[in-house]
């Protein structure tokens, strides 16, 4: 195809350019050698040190900084009945909550089965053209960032992608044993994998902008309320 | 406005200068970002080390730059994303004008993406009669208003709510309000309907990851994952120096970029995204088209002073704190990328001869430098270009070039320099007013160095004579 012979030549032509001005480079580098900056070996600035029930307690403080909700659950009853609440809650505001749209994950299936709040329809990971029109998406997440308030989203291992996304309250079931303490574990956990899952998303709170006078909003694409409840048995 | 060139800068810079109520939102914007990224920095007991270490990570890119994006894309096309590369800003538009059409889209979704403002993508899909709409929320109000943005991270800074209102009343015919949530809300809801029926989504690229040929975007509205996860396809547009060789080293430019940008720990919403879905029931994407530019970035290679503004990663903590910015905006550079690292890169992108005078842009105050997360050294690029633009053209002809000659043998020689201040301060009372040398007329060079500029006046005595004539004092 003519098109797929131009971007090969241009191809070719752009990793010229580049070895020709790498070369070309080198008696200057000589002489500026103040320029080349030495890589050096970064101490982490100290996480605390902290037990697993602190690690949720510094989750919980630091999503909440970032106008996001969480609700830590001893069992799965008062999972049941703290997500019931949150939904009969919602369904007094202008958000409804009439509809919800949930994962693939079995405990999401259960929990919405397990409900004791009434809703007009409960969908499994609408599609793109049905997603719009539901209020509330219900997911699991596959770790915690406790020093952000992090929720780790691999959508290889559950299928959350849109309906964590699209309608306007997102809610997310964690387990205490997922928190981890920094950034750079939740990443050594993603890249440990034996294949980087396809998609991946960080989440840190509701959406938010501040593109109007620099004046914050919360919810402009991504959800408004995001509610996360921990369940530490 | 959108006329707007490097060429007249002066110009611009003049009437921005003018226009009160740009000025004040700069000063609030500007003000408020420097001090939430200083907070956000020294929340961080490393930041230093993290600058060294960022900076070392992006010279080693650079230095092997061919091997890296071979590393890239081999390991992206292996994950099932398809390559594209583009030599200019036409070639990079030809690319994604002929994947619309070969897929007969009709309808795009676009999220902010410098590199696509730089390649003007907008107006070439137009050109070819494809819609595209932004849908970061400052985005989508430049290009309702027909305009360029004046911030790489808040693109409609130098709007007021007001006469944003304005625009959602003309443009949308939503009744008149002066309420943000409510004009962030009626933004939402216009764009859902066109999240829901694009054939395509374009986006940026913030980071390559050359082990993995996985691509992270960040944000904070959420548009970036609609339009990377609705549409059937997805393309991506990155300068080819986007890399960075490990997955581990996300650890460091993810501390360092939201905070210089926005002062956030960590923005709302990272997508990480390797290839293309493995799953054909999942959600997401059926391609990934990945278009690599160059657009003059591999000529920044052969030099080390100019090898560096590819280490940038685009945070904008350099217009926050430029004095130069903070007066004028970003439309008065004419550029797409602004502020002090627009005016070492636009000149370098789009060479010296329209772009003459940003380099002089600025007063050399090195606070960009300070500030920069990357520790890109700009007052000395700027330094560069301007020696650049002189050795090219040399200005000002035989008389600048004969007076900087006797200056300089003043300036070397004890003898001559007293003297030309002893003859100086009989003269200089014919210029000085309100005991400063303000604008002058009618004398040369002078009269058109000092229309911006105050000069002290020469004291009566030169220091040399008060330390002797104090000294010569106290041994009596």
């Amino acid at each position: 195809m003519q098109n797929r012979s131009n971007t090969d030549a241009a191809r070719d032509s752009i990793f010229q350019s580049i070895r020709a001005n790498l070369a070309a480079s080198v008696t200057h580098d000589a002489l500026e050698s103040e320029i080349h900056h030495e890589a050096i070996p970064v101490v982490s600035s100290a996480a605390p040190l902290v037990s697993e029930q602190s690690l949720v307690q510094w989750f919980k403080e630091s999503l909440e900084a970032v106008d996001g909700h969480c609700l830590v659950v001893k069992n799965e009853l008062e999972l049941t009945a703290t997500v019931s609440d949150i939904i009969s809650r919602l369904q007094e505001t202008n958000l409804r909550a009439r509809r919800i749209a949930i994962s693939d994950a079995p405990e999401v299936e259960s929990l919405v089965k397990a409900l004791h709040v009434d809703f007009d329809e409960v969908a499994v990971t609408p599609s793109a053209s049905e997603v719009f029109s539901f209020d509330v998406g219900i997911s699991c997440a596959q770790a915690g960032i406790a020093e952000t308030g992090t929720l780790l989203l691999d959508s290889s291992r559950e299928r959350h992608r849109l309906v964590s996304l699209v309608p306007p309250v997102h809610i997310a079931i964690l387990e205490a044993r997922q928190i981890v303490g920094t950034l750079g574990e939740a990443l050594s956990q993603l890249r440990q994998t034996e294949k980087v899952s396809p998609i991946a998303t960080l989440v840190t709170g509701p959406s938010r902008t501040a593109d109007i006078e620099l004046t914050l909003a919360i919810g402009v694409h991504g959800p408004q309320e995001l509610f996360v409840v921990v369940l530490d048995t | 406005m959108n006329h707007v060139t490097s060429e007249t800068f002066d110009q611009n810079a003049k009437a921005a200068l003018a226009d009160s109520q740009l000025r004040g939102a700069l000063r609030n914007a500007t003000s408020l970002f420097g001090q939430r990224r200083l907070a956000a920095a020294s929340s961080l007991t490393n930041w230093e080390d993290l600058r060294q270490q960022a900076r070392a990570i992006k010279d080693d890119v650079l230095l092997h730059l061919d091997r890296y994006l071979e590393q890239f894309v081999a390991n992206a096309e292996s994950r099932g994303a398809k390559f594209h590369w583009a030599r200019d800003a036409a070639e990079a538009n030809k690319i994604i004008c002929d994947l619309a059409k070969e897929r007969n889209a009709r309808s795009i979704v676009k999220s902010k993406s410098m590199t696509t403002e730089e390649t003007h993508l907008n107006v070439a899909l137009e050109a070819a009669g494809i819609q595209v709409v932004e849908t970061d929320l400052g985005e989508y109000i430049i290009q309702l208003a027909h305009e360029t943005p004046s911030h790489i991270i808040v693109p409609a800074i130098h709007k007021t709510k007001k006469q944003i209102a304005e625009l959602f009343t003309e443009q949308l015919g939503i009744a008149p309000t002066d309420d943000v949530a409510r004009l962030t809300s009626t933004a939402r809801e216009k764009l859902r309907d066109r999240f829901a029926t694009a054939d395509i989504g374009i986006s940026g690229v913030n980071f390559g990851i050359a082990e993995t040929g996985t691509i992270l975007i960040l944000e904070n509205e959420g548009n970036i994952r609609l339009t990377t996860s609705l549409p059937q396809v997805h393309i991506a547009v990155m300068g080819i120096e986007k890399l960075l060789p490990r997955f581990a080293d996300l650890d460091i430019f993810l501390k360092l970029l939201p905070r210089s940008g926005t002062g956030q720990r960590l923005t709302t919403y990272q997508s990480f995204i390797t290839g293309t879905k493995t799953d054909p029931t999942s959600d997401g994407p059926e391609e990934l088209h990945i278009v690599m530019l160059d657009n003059g970035r591999s000529k920044m290679l052969s030099h080390p002073v100019t090898r560096q503004s590819l280490a940038c990663i685009r945070c904008g903590a350099c217009l926050n704190a430029c004095p130069v910015y903070q007066q004028i905006g970003g439309h008065a550079y004419g550029s797409v990328y602004p502020g002090p690292i627009g005016a070492v890169i636009t000149p370098q992108l789009m060479g010296l001869q329209k772009t003459q005078q940003l380099p002089y842009a600025s007063s050399l105050c090195g606070a960009c430098r300070e500030v920069c997360p990357v520790k890109i050294d700009i007052p000395r690029l700027l330094l560069y270009l301007r020696s650049e633009i002189t050795e090219k053209a040399p200005k000002g002809g035989l008389g600048e070039r004969l007076a900087f000659k006797f200056w300089r043998s003043l300036m070397t020689r004890t003898w001559a320099y007293q003297l030309s201040a002893r003859v100086g301060r009989v003269f200089q009372s014919f210029v000085v007013k309100d005991k400063k040398i303000g604008p002058v007329n009618a004398l040369g060079p002078l009269t058109a160095w000092t229309k911006a500029r105050d000069l002290r006046p020469l004291d009566r005595q030169s220091f040399r004579e008060l330390w002797h004539n104090e000294l010569s004092k106290t041994k009596n």
